[in-house]
């Protein structure tokens, strides 16, 4: 879940209450959905919410949620825009990241605070909607250090949106003193090594050029010379991604929140050149988009969904409080044309508008009803027989365990003496635990590596661990077990064991036996054990358990290779079979 | 014949020709009163004695009686002092009788109210006169008094003895005293000899079928010893709360789900509106599967459906997601990070065939997650998985099923804390009060399915669904504090043994 630092002054100076104490704008912001998690070491508040509502990751888009929840903003706010002087030129960008889009914020006094919360913002927003920058990437620069070429078009100045030869081009980039060429950055510049991976594949990089040259390495870093500091007051702002609508809500929300300090917003014109990769060659865009969307939903929807009797006047009451204006339709049914602001990038069916009405009107202020519904329970058969056999397992005397269904090969192959199934020769069909396993991609920790094939080596796991306790230990367990299978679709086969073992100083393969025929007879199955070889235990004392003529399993005394491997220091009888085997 | 050793012992010390004491017969036998007289009823039971049985009453003087036996009774002070003042003549003042008495307080009633009744003299009018025929010094209740208090208790006139009684000045105790005598059985089967039968340490089949249980005594247990250790299986802990937490659910009417552990990412994420760039689908958080790494079939229609939904959303005024989506991705293998893949699955159709509303469905199953392992995190855990189908659900029934769930297992006062789900709207976390500390804990999730997660899987009413994690739900109601202790390979087995049986 996102994070935000938010210093409590800047909130009482953004939302215009300064009688707030921190304890009242705590509960305030928890009624918001943003939970006090503690303090930073400037005792700045740390506010964790959940990660649909993105505009609230600075304290300008906190603050503004505070001002609709107190009542002091109704209703959709759309700040005005100025005309474009900028334009974006846009061509032979590299296909790989074709999108852009921009903004100029003018005016602004940028205290320490609000350019603190400008880079918070930006980082936070690159974690969230950009995905860690792939999808967009923020740059921020001072105005003043732009030298604008000529337009194509028009009287105003341009940069340009293209893409570069990585070895080739050189700026200074931030953080840095020295001219280098992309290619460098990622070698031996910390940021560049950082984000290098985002553009690995790329032949060309991407670049922005103005009149001077090269000024940003998107999404990699920005260059020396338009960096913003305290003393900047206008600032060109450019986003490039994958995806057009991504960056422009993403260029929305930075705008919002500068607008909020006090920064007067002007257009910039992206001009997509004829040729330009990407959906909208030719096309040129007005941005910041600032465009208000439109839903409509309908009286009977928001009155299902929140189970309680609405009039017109509520519906439009709780929708302005939350932000958002909302017009009954002239049309037969009841229904709503609801406006959404620019910045509220979660909405994106009519539900959600619905849910924002819900938290207006207060989701706990709803007095709980049990469903006039009714239904027949049950259980599933497979649940059934497994606790069936549990409960017969529980009288015998066994233990009953809960062991993982990931471990490793050794484990569940190596250290139970056999051999790592080789890629399908099929040599192993029919041994119990040989089947070959299933694998995870990347493990994060080496103990788990594989679906266990069978449940004996986790049971030996657990006699493993508990040699310091007393003796008898007579242990059980059902539980999955897994191999690959190409006849299922999903390729896995997927099956429940039933496995016990006796450790005891006089374990015999007799009492295992004794055990099984118990169980077997407890299910009214017939069981033989033709005698079997298996390298988990020990030759002429192990058998196949074959229960009404199907071989379901293995029964014997544990090899002493196996016990030793184990630190026991005492014999081992056990078994293991297909739980369907008892069905 | 064999009897036990207490038996032989009491029958010897008893007599043919006289009664005697169950103490002193208990004395001889070298046993305890009360065995020497089970031991005589069970000997009068065989007709080898008779028991009789008669009440002796036991006569003590009260401190009253003792200080009128070392004294006089009042009556006696009063009636000396009334012919002192010569009222054996004629009627004198009272007051004046009392004060030369030296009578005082209650006994001055006393003797006034005896005096009257023994006709030692009339009362009338505050005046007292003396029967000159009175005889107080042979005082019947005075004879007797003294003869209790010299133990000549059967000297005493019976009738006095009452009245003393009666004054509180002696104490009367009853006693039933057993007495034994042999019969002649009783002196037959001494005289043919009567032998010491052998204590025995366990009760055999052979002293059963034999019938010699009944001539041997048993030895006596320390019956408060200590016994051994014994150890019984029992059915581990989660289990337990896996199964009162399924007994929970069908009770109230849900319907147990059953699918793969191992599955496509199109069930587990990509059914569930879950965008294909979502970070929560990056395998640090999913175990994302090398082999198998793709399934091998997904229904087509619904693949297409799911992808519309991803990308252009669901209804006129839906939008989806503004991120890629490929069947590539959708193929892909995880190991299940919620068993909502099953609910999907259920929805769809393709588990159990089209389900029409009203239904409830619920797992209490394996999920498994790519995190730290920690006393509170495991890589894999029980996801308690629920929902409800029917036309028209609300918020509002959503809070009351789960309400009621909660209240099952001691949580109450619920508090549904507006969420967000990329699967359902409105969401809810689900706070409760902990059982035990009192605190606010998490102790769910829940929601209404998004139309965009319904609508491709054909489904046209509403479903609320819920979820949480089982070890959480143990660890609140039973204060675990490392769940590895129980959960998995490093388990200790003291603990489990050790552990209370859910009830």
């Amino acid at each position: 879940m996102p994070v935000v630092d938010v210093d409590p002054e800047e909130l009482r100076y953004l939302t215009g209450h300064d009688e707030k104490d921190d304890e009242e704008l705590k509960s305030d912001l928890f009624d918001l959905g943003l939970e006090f998690e503690g303090l930073t070491e400037d005792d700045e508040f740390q506010l964790e919410f959940a990660p649909d509502r993105l505009d609230r990751l600075s304290v300008e888009g906190v603050a503004r949620s505070l001002r609709y929840h107190y009542g002091d903003d109704r209703g959709v706010y759309v700040p005005s825009t100025n005309s474009a002087d900028w334009t974006i030129e846009v061509e032979d960008q590299p296909e790989e990241r074709p999108y852009v889009t921009g903004a100029v914020v003018r005016g602004l006094d940028m205290s320490e605070e609000a350019l603190e919360s400008l880079i918070q913002l930006q980082e936070k927003l690159h974690a969230t909607m950009g995905r860690k920058r792939a999808k967009g990437a923020i740059g921020v620069h001072d105005l003043t250090m732009l030298k604008g070429a000529a337009a194509t078009e028009g009287e105003g100045k341009s940069i340009t949106y293209t893409s570069a030869d990585p070895d080739e081009a050189t700026f200074v980039p931030l953080d840095a003193d020295a001219e280098m060429t992309p290619n460098e950055v990622v070698a031996s510049h910390e940021t560049g090594q950082t984000y290098g991976d985002l553009v690995a594949d790329f032949d060309r990089v991407p670049a922005i050029y103005d009149a001077i040259g090269l000024f940003s390495f998107p999404p990699v870093i920005n260059g020396h010379r338009t960096e913003v500091s305290e003393d900047s007051r206008d600032l060109f702002i450019e986003m490039t991604g994958t995806d057009q609508w991504t960056i422009d809500r993403m260029c929305a929300i930075v705008c919002y929140a500068l607008e909020a300090r006090g920064g007067r917003v002007e257009r910039v014109a992206v001009e997509y050149a004829d040729d330009a990769p990407g959906e909208y060659a030719g096309r040129t865009l007005e941005r910041p988009d600032f465009a208000v969307r439109t839903k409509t939903v309908t009286h009977d929807r928001i009155e299902s969904i929140l189970g309680v009797s609405l009039d017109e006047r509520e519906v439009v009451d709780y929708a302005e409080r939350a932000g958002l204006d909302a017009t009954p339709t002239t049309g037969d049914d009841a229904a709503y044309e609801v406006e959404i602001p620019p910045y509220r990038v979660d909405v994106i069916h009519p539900l959600d508008l619905i849910d924002d009405i819900g938290r207006a009107l207060g989701f706990n202020s709803l007095e709980p009803v049990y469903p006039d519904v009714s239904t027949v329970g049950g259980r599933h058969d497979r649940s059934r027989l497994e606790d069936a056999a549990r409960d017969a397992l529980v009288g015998l005397g066994f233990e009953d365990l809960l062991n993982f269904h990931m471990i490793n090969e050794a484990e569940n192959f190596e250290r139970m003496n056999l051999s790592v199934p080789d890629d399908g020769d099929g040599s192993d069909a029919g041994t119990v635990g040989l089947d070959e396993p299933v694998t995870i991609q990347e493990p994060y920790s080496e103990d788990y590596t594989i679906l266990r094939t069978w449940a004996l080596p986790s049971i030996m796991m657990v006699l493993e661990n508990n040699t310091h306790r007393s003796y008898p230990q007579d242990l059980a367990e059902i539980g999955l077990a897994a191999g690959l299978d190409d006849s299922e679709n999903t390729g896995v086969a997927e099956h429940r064991t039933v496995a016990g073992a006796l450790a005891r100083t006089d374990a015999s393969y007799e009492d295992a036996k004794a055990r099984l025929q118990a169980l077997a007879d407890a299910f009214d199955t017939d069981l033989s054990t033709p005698s079997t070889t298996h390298p988990t235990f020990i030759d002429g004392r192990a058998a196949e358990v074959v229960l009404d003529g199907e071989s379901v399993g293995v029964v014997g005394e544990i090899h002493p290779t196996v016990l030793v491997e184990h630190d026991l220091e005492l014999p081992v009888a056990a078994f293991e079979l297909r739980l369907d085997g008892l069905a | 014949m064999k009897r036990p050793q207490t038996q032989v012992a009491v029958l010897q010390a008893a007599d043919a020709q006289e009664d005697r004491r169950i103490d002193e017969v208990a004395d001889e036998a070298d046993c305890k009163p009360e065995a020497a007289t089970r031991a005589a009823f069970e000997l009068e039971a065989d007709g080898l004695l008779t028991v009789t049985e008669e009440t002796v009453s036991h006569y003590e003087l009260t401190e009253e009686g003792e200080r009128y036996v070392r004294e006089s009774l009042p009556e006696q002070d009063l009636y000396a002092a009334a012919t002192d003042a010569g009222a054996k003549e004629g009627p004198v003042q009272m007051g004046q009788v009392i004060g030369a008495s030296g009578l005082e307080g209650a006994a001055v009633d006393i003797a006034l109210s005896n005096y009257a009744r023994k006709a030692y003299g009339e009362i009338d009018s505050g005046e007292i006169t003396a029967n000159p025929d009175a005889d107080p010094g042979a005082d019947p209740e005075m004879l007797a008094l003294e003869a209790v208090a010299d133990g000549r208790v059967d000297d005493a006139d019976a009738d006095a003895l009452d009245q003393l009684e009666r004054r509180g000045l002696v104490d009367v105790r009853e006693e039933t005293v057993r007495s034994v005598r042999l019969t002649d059985d009783g002196v037959t089967a001494l005289m043919e000899g009567v032998e010491v039968a052998e204590t025995v340490d366990q009760l055999t089949p052979e002293l059963l079928t034999s019938g010699e249980w009944e001539d041997v005594e048993f030895t006596e247990y320390n019956v408060e010893a200590d016994a051994e250790d014994v150890r019984h299986g029992k059915e581990h802990i989660l289990r337990q709360t896996a199964n009162r937490v399924k007994d929970t659910l069908v009770g109230m009417g849900f319907q147990e789900m059953e699918g793969p552990h191992a599955d496509a990412q199109f069930w587990i994420n990509d059914c569930l509106f879950m965008p294909q760039d979502h970070p929560a689908r990056t395998h640090w958080d999913q175990f994302a599967l090398e082999r198998p790494d793709e399934i091998r079939d997904l229904p087509e229609d619904l693949v297409e459906r799911v992808r519309s939904a991803h990308r252009e959303g669901v209804g006129p005024d839906g939008e989806g997601y503004h991120s890629p989506w490929t069947e590539d991705v959708a193929r892909g293998m995880d190991l299940r990070g919620h068993t909502t893949s099953l609910s999907m699955r259920y929805l769809s159709g393709h588990q159990v065939g089209d389900l029409e509303p009203p239904q409830r469905y619920f797992s209490v199953e394996k999920v498994y997650r790519n995190d730290t392992l920690d006393p509170t995190h495991l890589l894999e855990f029980f996801q308690i998985e629920g929902w409800v189908m029917a036309e028209d659900l609300s918020v509002r029934d959503l809070m009351g099923t789960f309400t009621e769930f909660y209240e099952q297992f001691g949580i109450t006062d619920i508090e549904f804390k507006p969420h967000y789900n990329p699967y359902t709207e409105p969401s809810f976390e689900l706070f409760g009060t902990h059982p035990e500390t009192g605190e606010i804990v998490e102790v769910g999730n829940s929601g209404i399915f998004r139309d965009e997660v319904l609508t491709p899987l054909g489904v046209e009413c509403d479903v609320m669904a819920w979820g949480l994690s089982l070890e959480r739900l143990l660890m609140l109601m039973y204060g675990f504090e490392d769940i590895r202790d129980v959960h998995g390979t490093l388990c200790d087995l003291e603990l489990l043994r050790e552990t209370e049986v859910m009830h």
